[in-house]
């Protein structure tokens, strides 16, 4: 029995160096020390690290000292043994030993000894490890991974979360996350924050621009500023940087006159303008130029250029109907409202009027005469003021009453001319003389009583009378000096007929259609240089009731006395005003948006006198 | 010596050598600041209401102007492959590079119009201006570091190096043989320190603070106090091999650090730069998308 040691190294130049040994003995020591029957050289290796050992003729077994381990066949261990007709490795330190199988007939066991970790050194010490790239990943793998993140992050998810979220207004509103909001660009405005999460609420097709039915589905009540066509046509023309740019436009889908070409939106939380006075008169300064056949007088400011006020004025009646119609002030127009009413009258300091007024201070709270709120009643709001009503505004002077029974008062009803001629009527019959008591004196009548006959033939004589004063007295009310001759145009009735008949009244709510004046915000008037008017004085400061003694004089305020007060944007005047503080681009009806938003937003006009309830009496008299 | 990257002359006033920064007495850098200079007057001039954004106007004509710029940026990364001489020579084309993509900070600030988020627009913004800074400090470290790195290497190659430590290591190796079990345990930590050990953090701090061969030297430093006679002779032989490896590693790791701090940008330029325009596509799109 003996072990046949091959101890392979290489030279530099990779020739392979074989040193052979044999040691006759069936026990080997393995370690670094000298002593150790397979010196192994290297600190990897214990002084004394392992011992082969002869175990049978066909086995060989390997020990690892405490505190060390061995490899054997690539399994860690403390020990093993190894076939010799198959033979094995064994792993020390950086060293295999290789056991051959045994040769048939053959005693010895050939071992070769060889250090393995030189491939390993080699890789540890590649001088390609200077560079970073050693330690990093390529920039090929870091590109496509950041590449496909964000594509798969940015790109596909928002369009997969377009196609596939909830559509429609209870969608709209919801607050959950989709991912096409990583495409917002900005906060929306502060009205349409809740629509923040829904993109498609506006956005509702892909690579079309937002329509304006995106904003009609909840802005039901604005209308277009005019017909589209016309809208365009009055543009002003387009410098050549600006027909390029709508030509850019147009070839990328969007087209002029959307919503969103004012309305711009994704630019954060702001608040919508005040529309400049420029942006109308762009178009309205010279819109006759485009539009020949516009009724629109030229407009570019409120003191520069402002067209004379064009009240709906009734002109006519048509029957029942009355005729509007819109008339520049410049004209003179008159009013036909059928209705008699001096004004001037009413408003006397001392006359009839004021004494009645002064009589029924206590019953109805009048002033020393009348004021202008005695008989016009302002409308909730306080902007305009409620039709003028006969029973509310004009009874308490002017009464119907024509009979008292037990402390009521009958009166002839208003608005109805039937009604008064057939109560005229009853009152005669039923309230005419008196039946005489000899008609009743007894059961039966003696012929030839002669007190008895006179009665009758007065009775009768009464009887007969009485239809021909109804009718005078039906004739009086309507004629000069009646109760509704006074006030209302009477119609004459057929000939031979007491079917009187009253003309309709009628009195335009609004004058101003298209554009907007609050009467509230002027209760209290201070014209420059001039006193601070309250009450009466305020009204007639404008509408000059105390010099008419016509109902058809129309008493609208002009633009001069307007003007007044209210100056374009930029100019000295006291309240500058722009075109948006009385009209406003989208709807007729109802305050303008933009004194609707600065009311909104806290923010007072400036210039507006504040109306302090201490302070308000001292021009008013005392009531 | 031709491993020591761009000359020094390259950023001096060196006259017979003209760098790319300074191609043609600066004509990208004039080129390119007269195109902010033009930018920021319009920007400042025209009133874009109600405030300036990208999707003014304004803001797409930089916007495009931006996304071009972008996109001819990133071929250098094709060109760059073919050097040519001449008018439109790679110098040429690296000098506009740099200075346009340095305009590129203006014109694409600009588009925004200041307007930032947590949304794909900005992503794209951010991911430009890391490319940009990127190569900025690849500019800076190009100019300032390679003579350091030369300096550091001692007039070695790398290969030299590695092989000092090599060498070092069979000198410990055979100089520890006599040791006893536990002390060659602790020369081992310093024979398996990898010289190259650590991640990108280790190699651009320069920092290592778990070095076998420091603590084989701190220990076996200790064991020489206590040692005596023919064990106290080999490990003060130790101790030496130790020290002269602890500076070779230092030379090495020192090299790998000005490596590192050399190379990093590269791997933040480039690939964000395809990040970039992944982004500028999401971005484009979406815009159109969302018409």
């Amino acid at each position: 029995m003996a072990f046949v040691l091959r101890n392979i190294s290489y030279s530099a130049d990779g020739r392979q160096i074989v040193r052979s040994s044999r040691i006759n003995d069936d026990l080997l020591k393995i370690g670094r020390d000298p002593d150790c029957d397979i010196r192994l050289n290297d600190l990897a290796v214990a002084l004394h690290h392992a011992t082969i050992e002869q175990v049978s003729s066909q086995v060989l077994g390997i020990s690892a000292e405490s505190g060390t381990t061995i490899e054997i066949d690539g399994t860690s261990t403390q020990g093993g043994q190894i076939d010799l007709t198959t033979g094995g490795t064994i792993r020390i330190g950086p060293f295999r030993l290789r056991v051959s199988a045994q040769e048939m007939g053959s005693d010895d066991v050939a071992i070769d000894v060889e250090r393995a970790d030189l491939e390993e050194e080699e890789e540890r010490f590649d001088p390609r490890r200077f560079a970073l790239s050693s330690v990093m990943p390529g920039k090929r793998p870091i590109a496509w991974v950041s590449v496909i993140a964000i594509l798969l992050l940015f790109l596909v998810w928002p369009i997969w979360s377009f196609h596939s979220q909830p559509r429609g207004e209870r969608a709209a509103y919801s607050a959950s996350f989709h991912a096409d909001q990583t495409w917002s660009p900005g906060a929306l405005s502060r009205p349409h924050q809740a629509l923040e999460h829904n993109c498609t609420a506006c956005h509702e097709q892909a690579f079309v621009s937002v329509r304006d039915s995106s904003c009609r589905a909840c802005h039901t009540n604005v209308h277009d500023h005019a017909d589209p066509a016309r809208l365009a046509a009055a543009r002003p023309n387009l410098g050549a940087f600006a027909r390029f740019r709508r030509a850019v436009a147009e070839t990328f889908g969007q087209e002029a006159g959307r919503c969103v070409d004012c309305h711009m939106e994704h630019l954060g939380p702001l608040e919508m303008a005040p529309t400049p006075q420029k942006f109308c008169a762009d178009c309205h300064g010279d819109l006759r130029a485009r539009l020949p056949d516009t009724r629109l007088g030229s407009a570019t400011d409120f003191r520069g250029q402002h067209p004379e006020f064009q009240p709906a004025v009734l002109v006519n009646w048509n029957g029942d109907q009355p005729q509007m119609r819109r008339i520049s002030l410049t004209d003179r127009p008159r009013e036909q409202s059928n209705l008699k009413f001096p004004h001037a009258l009413h408003l006397q300091p001392t006359g009839g009027v004021a004494q009645m007024a002064r009589t029924l201070r206590a019953t109805y709270g009048f002033g020393n005469q009348l004021e202008c709120s005695d008989c016009h009643v302002p409308t909730i709001d306080g902007v305009r003021f409620q039709p003028i009503d006969m029973r509310g505004d004009c009874a308490m002077c002017h009464s119907l009453a024509f009979d008292r029974i037990d402390g009521t008062v009958r009166t002839l009803r208003h608005g109805d001319p039937r009604q008064v001629i057939a109560d005229i009527r009853a009152w005669y019959r039923a309230g005419g003389p008196q039946r005489p008591p000899e008609f009743d004196a007894g059961p039966r009548s003696r012929p030839g009583d002669v007190t008895q006959i006179r009665a009758a033939i007065q009775y009768a004589r009464a009887e007969a009378g009485l239809g021909g004063r109804a009718a005078q007295a039906i004739r009086a009310v309507f004629s000069e000096g009646g109760a509704c001759y006074d006030c209302h145009q009477v119609v004459q009735p057929p000939a031979g007929t007491l079917d009187y008949s009253i003309q309709p009244v009628a009195f335009p709510q609004r004058y101003m259609l298209h554009g907007w004046f609050d009467h509230r915000a002027h209760q209290v008037v201070q014209r420059p240089g001039g006193p601070r008017l309250t009450g009466t004085q305020a009204c007639l400061s404008c509408h000059t009731a105390n010099a008419s003694s016509d109902s058809s004089d129309l008493m609208i305020p002009n633009l001069e006395s307007c003007q007044a007060c209210h100056g374009g944007e930029g100019s000295n005047a006291p309240v500058q005003s722009g075109c948006a503080m009385c009209h406003d681009y989208h709807i007729d009806e109802g305050t303008p948006a933009m004194l609707l938003r600065r009311q909104v937003r806290g923010h007072r006009w400036q210039t507006t006198i504040r109306i302090e309830p201490q302070s308000q009496p001292t021009a008013a008299p005392a009531r | 010596m031709a491993s020591r990257g761009i000359d020094r002359a390259d950023f001096g006033e060196g006259a017979a050598h003209e760098s790319f920064l300074q191609y043609r007495r600066y004509r990208w850098f004039k080129i390119s600041a007269l195109l902010c200079l033009f930018f920021i007057v319009v920007y400042a001039l025209v009133d874009i209401t109600p405030r300036p954004n990208g999707g003014s106007w304004e803001g797409y004509i930089l916007g495009t102007i931006g996304a071009a710029l972008i996109v001819w940026l990133a071929m250098l990364g094709i060109r760059k492959r073919a050097m040519t001489r001449g008018r439109w020579s790679l110098k040429a084309w690296t000098s506009a590079h740099v200075y346009l993509g340095l305009s590129l900070i203006v014109i694409a600030t600009l588009h925004t119009g200041f307007q930032f988020g947590w949304n794909v627009h900005t992503l794209a913004y951010a991911l430009m201006m890391l490319v940009i800074l990127s190569g900025v400090y690849g500019i800076f470290v190009y100019g300032m570091l390679p003579q350091g790195l030369s300096d550091s290497r001692a007039e070695m190659t790398g290969p030299q190096m590695i092989d000092a430590i090599n060498q070092l290591d069979k000198q410990i190796q055979q100089a520890a043989q006599p040791l006893s079990d536990a002390d060659s345990a602790v020369v081992l930590g310093s024979l398996g320190e990898d010289p190259f050990g650590g991640g990108v953090m280790r190699r651009l701090s320069g920092r290592y603070p778990r070095c076998g061969n420091r603590e084989a030297l701190r220990t076996m430093r200790g064991r020489l106090a206590e040692s005596s006679g023919k064990e106290a002779a080999a490990i003060e032989k130790i101790v030496q091999l130790l020290e002269r490896k602890a500076a070779a590693l230092q030379r090495v790791r020192g090299y790998v650090q000005r490596r590192a701090l050399l190379e990093i940008w590269l791997y933040i330029h480039v690939p964000m730069t395809f990040a970039c325009i992944a982004a500028l596509i999401a971005h484009i799109v979406s815009v159109f998308f969302y018409w």
